[in-house]
């Protein structure tokens, strides 16, 4: 199915870029704010996460507007709910799409959302920007029109299990929430460790995310006597597990997604449970400011990686209108790589961007979440990967690469 | 999986732990259901209120956990009382039905509410995370031993009302024959109102027991609830022995399958309880023919 | 903003669809049903199955939607019948939980939490988005009007006499003869059938489903159109579908304008608005706005 159609997408792509490269710098400049659409949850499952992507959000389009908008026009953003529910989140989108007028859509967080979205979107010929994890989401028929700042599952747990296999992990349990992605996690992972001399995966459970109680799992993780426990879940449950696994005198690695321990987990937990931790995510070099900038706007805390994506989408969405010099979807859908790879001025947040785009420079932007280089898929790609260990309610840096 | 006599008794009482926390509420349904006859979904909803009572009780005024329970018991009861004479009361007439549909409503408004002041950040109580005690192997944690205390103190103290005081034996008479207690002299609003205090309160105090294990947010009352019905159907509707057997049953269910099926199923287990009881004896284990 | 209100009344007409299954259930026959979005998925993904992976053409794989759910709710039925209404309330609520978490789970079959994409929509590609929209306006709207047809025939026959007469009192009805489990049966079927037809419709129109879109909201949703156009009504079930879109839609320009509150706040008054005007309606019109007119007095 995705085959036959990738040809005509790329053909579409071309003569997009083309056309609009020729007519861009169209009527610009009045008054009328330019608007995007955000989709968080914040009800239901996602909940945890939504109101921080929010707020990112709204942040960089505060300080764009501070910095004189784009080309002159506010930015103003319109948030709907999506209940982490893909009817409510298509309900959501219909209205910011028709309603709103958005040109562009970010923030979508549930694979679920994000996949019953986005034929909205491309029908409508909006960009939109999600985090969702599941693999088939750029697979899906867009026409370049979907930008994922969360690596692919493959991209993500192959790393990941290079640097367990790096820091001497060879026996490695892996429980995984159901999601799309735990199956090709695990794919992934078993892959890995057959590489590896005394690799091996020891045992590979999926549980239901809304459960309470996980004593049963953790006596199996125990019985297996591994080296390495890998938590391939979201924040309620791992605060869960991580307590059980303490209980039961687990002592060996932990290793998470850096979205399903977060600042509300060190708050929840003891330190003496958290400490040990380790957490890996997509992450900018180690000189790039934008992730500590970002810190510094939330109060000084631990930023959950789905906000600093989240922060991303918005600044790309803005750099991308700006370079343009037009607000429509299909011009942020083709400038979004003009400004986000290539040998331009690097920069890190939006002020600094809009500056130099107004001042003629190209630019390229490197973000909160990673350098945001987007391959023809719109997946992310070349990103580093941070791995930090919590210590005593906050993380340190073990490696970045 | 279950290799020997010891993978055995540790999922058993792995069971016992996840039944004891499920309990309450289920008790605390079967009260209201005994007195009132009608099911309150809404017991997810004083479940997280509760919840989140003792969490400021023992987080912002600094009590300890023993006694923020009780403070747990004390709002969830009031927040029941509350919206059993605001909302459900009112609807008795138009029959059971209207006021369970009524009660889901409930459950959702209360969500909110609990969200609109709190947010949907996790919280955890201030509470040191102990080390398992094993025996021969057997793994037991001091924390759930105690929760599981906390339960079984709470029941016993709800079996003396009921069993040496005037008041509970109202509301066994209440719940036997409405009319015919009517008639000598009991007041029956009186006896609903306490029904739905102690209900709610317990509901409550087990919403803070499940807290205690995990970590708090809006949706903790509702994360249990299929397991908290599936319970008090089991047991039988209206049976309060039965609500506490019904919960251990679940519980150890639940456990069962995540080690002999697969994890992912747990919520399945308790569902095919329901059914499997319901074909064979349709009044639940400890209930009553009506 | 015309395209955001035909998806809307796209989506109340499925609302409607959805409403007149249950008011067959739980209005006619008496019987409860709080696994309705169970039964919605179950047509949506037999239909979705069978078009994208058995290449089966549309209007079949709908018609096979409404058939699979026909019979899961003929299995649900004849478990349930014995039951009393508060027992079918949980039994039923618990059914649809299990259906989304077999649908999360059987990877094989449903492609799991990943759910399925790219279902064929009539026309879908070769019109426009906008009157792709209309093309389904039309389909569910006419499903809607025949379902309505074939409903408020049912009820007027005498097979919908019976079924009153059972909800009012089964024992009455068992005593003048009716066989009473056999006609719970069968108002359980065509109930479930035409809540199955309209997942089948929803899954073509939406292009994709997953398992989390069949939560448990989307029953109260239901069962508060019902409520609010009046149980046992056909019409009511219809009117009620359409206020609870413009409640479920009208709440967000409501909470947009309320000023000084945390947008997660703002979706919390809009949950709770929702969750209360539920509770309001059935205080104050407990017949609803489209009374039944053969009403008896209504017992659980």
């Amino acid at each position: 199915m995705t085959e036959t159609r990738i040809g005509r997408r790329a053909a579409l792509w071309g003569a997009a870029g083309l056309t609009t490269f020729a007519i861009g710098g169209k009527a610009f400049g009045q008054g009328a704010p330019v608007v995007f659409g955000a989709l968080p949850p914040l009800t239901g499952a996602g909940g945890p996460y939504g109101p921080a992507m929010l707020r990112a959000i709204q942040q960089v389009v505060e300080e764009a507007n501070a910095a004189g908008g784009i080309r002159g026009r506010q930015i103003r953003v319109v948030a709907e709910d999506d209940q982490t529910n893909p009817d409510a989140g298509v309900r959501g989108a219909r209205k910011l799409i028709d309603v709103d007028r958005v040109s562009a859509l970010m923030g979508t967080w549930a694979s679920s959302v994000t996949t019953a979205v986005a034929p909205l979107c491309w029908e409508n010929r909006i960009p939109l920007f999600t985090v969702s994890g599941a693999d088939s989401i750029t697979l899906l028929p867009h026409q370049g029109f979907i930008f994922r700042t969360q690596p692919n599952s493959r991209l993500q747990i192959a790393t990941g299990a290079d640097f367990l296999i790096r820091q001497g992990a060879r026996r490695i349990f892996h429980l995984a929430a159901q999601s799309p992605f735990a199956q090709s996690s695990q794919d992934t992972l078993v892959e890995k460790m057959r590489g590896v001399q005394g690799g091996a995966v020891t045992g590979y459970i999926v549980y239901e995310r809304d459960k309470t109680a996980f004593r049963s799992e953790v006596d199996q993780i125990m019985r297996s006597r591994s080296d390495t426990v890998f938590l391939n879940g979201y924040l309620p449950d791992v605060t869960i597990l991580l307590r059980e696994l303490f209980r039961a005198g687990f002592d060996g690695r932990r290793f998470t997604p850096a979205y399903a321990v977060n600042q509300s987990t060190f708050q929840t937990l003891p330190n003496d449970v958290t400490n040990g931790v380790i957490t890996w995510q997509p992450s900018p070099d180690v000189d790039s400011g934008a992730f500590r900038r970002l810190q510094t706007r939330f109060g000084n805390v631990e930023v959950d990686p789905y906000s600093a994506q989240t922060n991303d989408h918005a600044t790309l969405a803005i750099l991308a209108a700006a370079a343009a010099g037009d607000a429509g979807g299909v011009a942020i859908r083709d400038n979004v790589r003009r400004i986000s790879a290539g040998d331009g001025e690097r920069v890190d947040n939006v002020t600094d961007g809009l500056r130099a785009l107004a001042a003629g420079r190209a630019i390229n932007f490197e973000g909160a979440s990673g350098p945001v280089d987007f391959d023809e898929r719109g997946d992310i790609r070349g990103t580093k990967f941070r791995y930090e260990r919590a210590n005593n309610g906050r993380f340190e840096l073990m490696e970045l690469r | 999986m279950i290799q020997d006599w010891r993978d055995l008794a540790q999922v058993l009482l792995n069971g016992l732990m996840t039944g004891s926390v499920l309990m309450l509420p289920a008790i605390g349904f079967n009260v209201i259901f005994a007195v009132l006859r009608y099911p309150n979904f809404a017991v997810a909803g004083y479940a997280t209120i509760g919840a989140f009572a003792g969490w400021i009780a023992n987080t912002q005024w600094g009590l300890p956990a023993g006694t923020a329970l009780l403070a747990a018991f004390l709002a969830a009861g009031a927040a029941g009382l509350l919206c059993e004479e605001a909302a459900l009361k009112p609807l008795r007439p138009s029959g059971a039905l209207t006021v369970a549909i009524a009660s889901v409503a409930l459950t959702i408004l209360l969500e909110n509410i609990v969200r609109f002041f709190f947010g949907n950040s996790l919280r955890g109580y201030d509470l040191p995370v102990l080390r398992d005690w094993r025996f021969d192997g057997i793994r037991v944690n001091p924390q759930q031993l105690a929760n599981t205390g906390y339960a079984i103190a709470a029941a016993s103290a709800l079996f003396a009302l009921l069993a040496f005081t005037r008041l509970g034996r109202a509301m066994r008479a209440v719940a036997d024959n409405p009319q015919l207690a009517d008639i000598k002299g009991v007041d029956p609003d009186r006896i609903a109102r306490v029904a739905v205090f102690v209900g709610a309160g317990l509901a409550g105090f087990g919403g803070m027991l499940i807290g205690l294990d995990t970590s708090i947010d809006p949706l903790t009352g509702f994360r249990v609830v299929l397991s908290v019905f599936a319970a008090a159907v089991v047991g039988g509707l209206g049976s309060i022995p039965g609500a506490a057997l019904g919960a251990m049953v679940v519980g150890v269910g639940e456990e069962m399958a995540s080690v002999l099926l697969e994890p992912a199923y747990r919520t399945v287990t308790a569902f095919l309880a329901i059914l499997l009881v319901l074909t064979l004896r349709p009044e639940g284990l400890l209930g009553r023919r009506t | 903003m015309e395209s955001y209100l035909v998806a809307m009344l796209v989506f109340a007409g499925l609302y409607a669809l959805m409403a007149l299954g249950l008011n067959v259930i739980w209005g006619l026959a008496g019987m409860v049903n709080l696994g309705l979005v169970g039964f919605f998925a179950v047509g949506a993904y037999a239909s979705a199955l069978l078009t994208t992976k058995q290449f089966w053409p549309m209007p079949l794989g709908w018609a096979a939607g409404a058939a699979v759910a026909a019979a899961a709710g003929a299995v649900m039925a004849v478990i349930v019948a014995r039951l009393r209404g508060d027992y079918l309330a949980i039994v039923t609520l618990g059914f649809a939980e299990v259906i989304r978490l077999v649908a999360s789970n059987e990877i094989w079959l449903t492609n799991g939490t990943d759910g399925i994409s790219g279902i064929p929509g009539p026309w879908r590609g070769a019109v426009t988005p906008q009157q792709f929209n209309l093309i389904f306006l039309g389909i569910v709207w006419a499903a809607v009007a025949l379902a309505f047809l074939l409903c408020a025939r049912v009820s007027h026959s005498p097979f919908g006499r019976v079924l009153r007469a059972v909800r009012e009192d089964q024992d009455v009805a068992a005593v003048a003869g009716k066989p009473v489990l056999w006609f719970k049966v069968r108002a359980f079927c065509l109930g479930a059938a035409v809540v199955g037809f309209a997942g089948a419709l929803y899954a073509h129109y939406n292009a994709y489903i997953a398992p989390d879109g069949f939560a448990p909201l989307l029953t109260i949703y239901i069962v508060l159109a019902l409520t609010a156009g009046g149980v046992g009504a056909m019409r009511g079930a219809i009117i009620g579908a359409l206020v609870v879109v413009l409640l479920l839609e009208g709440t967000r320009f409501l909470a947009q304008a309320i000023p000084g509150v945390t947008p997660v706040q703002k979706a919390a008054l809009r949950e709770s608005i929702i969750a209360l005007s539920l509770i309001l309606l059935l205080r104050f019109r407990p017949q609803g706005l489209i009374p039944e007119r053969t009403r008896t007095k209504a017992r659980p």
